[in-house]
């Protein structure tokens, strides 16, 4: 296994109240070049799982363990390599580019901290190279995030992840900020991204919809519980948990028909 | 976005119209930069030999503003004034926001004890009154211009300091800064490239209208004799000079007060109006 989530524990202190804890015994794991989905709903401790992840947070107990690594305690030239070979796409393509940065410092900022290209001329034609991949003008490169639209940003955004030519790309809502026609062509773009590359993701989400097209195994949160968790196929065809079918009875169909019937079953937990 | 400033290569925004008191702000603040810089070119030697033949005159066509007591023309050495005033407030801003900047990104970007530490240290000086300490540094260090610049550098940084750390702070929670932590980025780099060019925004507001403030406190200190000394044509120094003369020749007194005053008021109030024009909650951008 590439990347190993066993039985972590968090919580957040909100002083003077009691901690409220937002993780319960969560584990998952990520084969190379899988795809796994992460479902739940407001409040199922999906971003939290992600800063978990991210090192940018850590476990209160339990453990992350990326090629060997505990990555909560990793330091120093470790964590440099983590943060290589791990990257991020955030939810909010408003907030996540720094706005007094061109695209290509954005997309080449990766380059230059992590050192792959010494050379300015070179990093250049790596940032050009990776914006025709993620379907980019290259001219455009001169430009400040605030020229383009959400989902125009978050292939930036996506560039910036791939540049450095990362093992996992850990994909928080990543097109939850987008118009519906956008989010295809996002989704798209990650699963081209993923054959093409062998990326394993860990998409997170809040409805199956989403992640019905790029991931082959999906774990279903609620309220900080894995509740179900097995290969996509299991997940849509036999729910075993009642919230996955509720879950699943929340996705809308083009079909009244089915529609009407879906709404009939879904009072179950909501 | 409430961060962003104007910028090559974006689209300009409409721009808010200037009213006519902004833009009579705006030309009074060129008139006096302008003066500050081109104006001692222009002024006559003899603003700095005496002729006690043309001794206090008033206001005329040859000396606009009068004549002092040693026959110096009031106008001039004014506008000769503007440039050791305007350059001294420049500076002693310059410098506390210096301090005040490296303080700030030290207390935000370092360890919680740090960040106590330094703003502990930042609340004394706010509690001390900014012109005493001063003063009592100047006339520790010998009383000249150079002092009191000093002086004023090494006092005013607290409310910089504070100011821009809060900022700091809240920029810190941005996503982007989450996102360049994933990235790999070192402190420094985290600080200097993505956290301050993003938090300097406010300071660009609070350094014209400390212009303002720094330019009043430093005719104080001159005045009290710890600052610029006579005969430099310093406006405070100037002032405390012809102090004797308040009753038989108002006009070498009431002159260079008057331009403390309208430079002081006009820088403050160019720093209303940029904030005004920037923050989008006021109509600006």
């Amino acid at each position: 296994m590439l990347l190993t989530v066993d039985r972590i524990n968090k919580s957040y202190s909100s002083f003077p109240n009691p901690p409220v804890q937002v993780l319960h015994d969560v584990s998952f794991s990520l084969a190379p070049g899988q795809a796994l989905g992460l479902v739940g709903e407001s409040g199922s401790g999906k971003s939290t799982i992600a800063k978990c992840l991210m090192a940018l947070a850590a476990p209160e107990s339990g453990s992350i363990l990326y090629d060997g690594m505990d990555v909560s305690k990793a330091r120093g030239a470790e964590l440099l390599r983590f943060r290589r070979e791990v990257q991020m796409v955030f939810q909010d393509p408003y907030g996540s580019l720094n706005p007094r940065m061109s695209v290509e410092e954005l997309i080449g900022e990766g380059l230059l901290v992590h050192k792959l290209e010494p050379t300015a001329a070179r990093r250049r034609e790596r940032v050009a190279e990776i914006m025709r991949t993620v379907g980019l003008n290259p001219d455009d490169m001169v430009r400040f995030p605030r020229s383009f639209s959400g989902g125009q940003r978050q292939r930036i955004a996506i560039a910036r992840a791939l540049v450095i030519g990362p093992r996992i790309l850990v994909c928080d809502e990543p097109v939850a900020a987008l118009d519906v026609s956008v989010q295809a062509q996002v989704i798209n773009l990650l699963r081209d991204m993923q054959r093409k590359l062998g990326l394993a993701i860990v998409f997170i989400a809040h409805d199956l919809a989403v992640v019905r097209h790029l991931c082959d195994s999906i774990v279903v949160l609620h309220k900080g519980r894995v509740v179900e968790a097995g290969p996509r196929a299991d997940i849509f065809e036999r729910p075993r948990e009642a919230y996955t079918q509720a879950l699943l009875a929340a996705v809308p169909v083009p079909d009244p028909e089915i529609g009407r019937a879906r709404r009939e079953r879904r009072h179950v937990l909501t | 976005m409430t961060t962003v400033s104007a910028m090559s290569g974006a689209p300009r925004r409409r721009r808010l119209a200037l009213s006519p008191f902004d833009t009579a702000v705006i030309v009074l603040v060129c008139v006096l930069l302008l003066a500050a810089v081109f104006g001692p070119f222009f002024a006559p030697d003899s603003i700095y030999t005496s002729d006690i033949a043309n001794s206090l005159m008033p206001p005329s066509a040859a000396n606009w503003f009068g004549t002092d007591d040693q026959g110096r023309d009031v106008f001039w050495r004014l506008v000769a004034g503007a440039r050791t005033t305007l350059l001294s407030s420049f500076l002693v801003v310059t410098l506390y926001s210096l301090i005040g900047v490296t303080i700030a990104t030290v207390a935000a970007a370092g360890p919680r004890w740090l960040d106590e530490a330094l703003m502990r240290l930042t609340d004394i000086g706010l509690a001390l009154p900014s012109m005493i300490v001063a003063l009592g540094f100047a006339a520790a260090m010998g009383p000249s211009l150079k002092s009191a610049i000093i002086a004023m550098a090494i006092t005013g940084w607290p409310t910089t300091a504070r100011l821009l750390r809060g900022i700091m702070r809240q920029t810190m929670e941005s996503q982007f800064v989450a996102g360049a932590q994933v990235l790999g980025v070192s402190r420094w780099r985290l600080m200097t490239k993505h956290v301050l060019p993003n938090s300097l925004d406010v300071l660009i507001v609070k350094w014209a209208g400390d212009i303002g403030n720094t330019v009043l406190v430093l005719a104080s200190l001159s005045f009290i004799g710890v600052g610029a000394q006579p005969p430099s044509p310093e406006w405070g120094a100037t002032i405390a000079g012809a102090r004797g003369y308040v009753s038989t020749a108002w006009w070498t007194v009431v002159m260079p007060g008057a331009a403390v005053a309208i430079t002081s008021i006009a820088f403050g109030l160019l720093g209303d109006i940029i904030q005004v024009r920037r923050d989008p909650s006021l109509g600006g951008n």
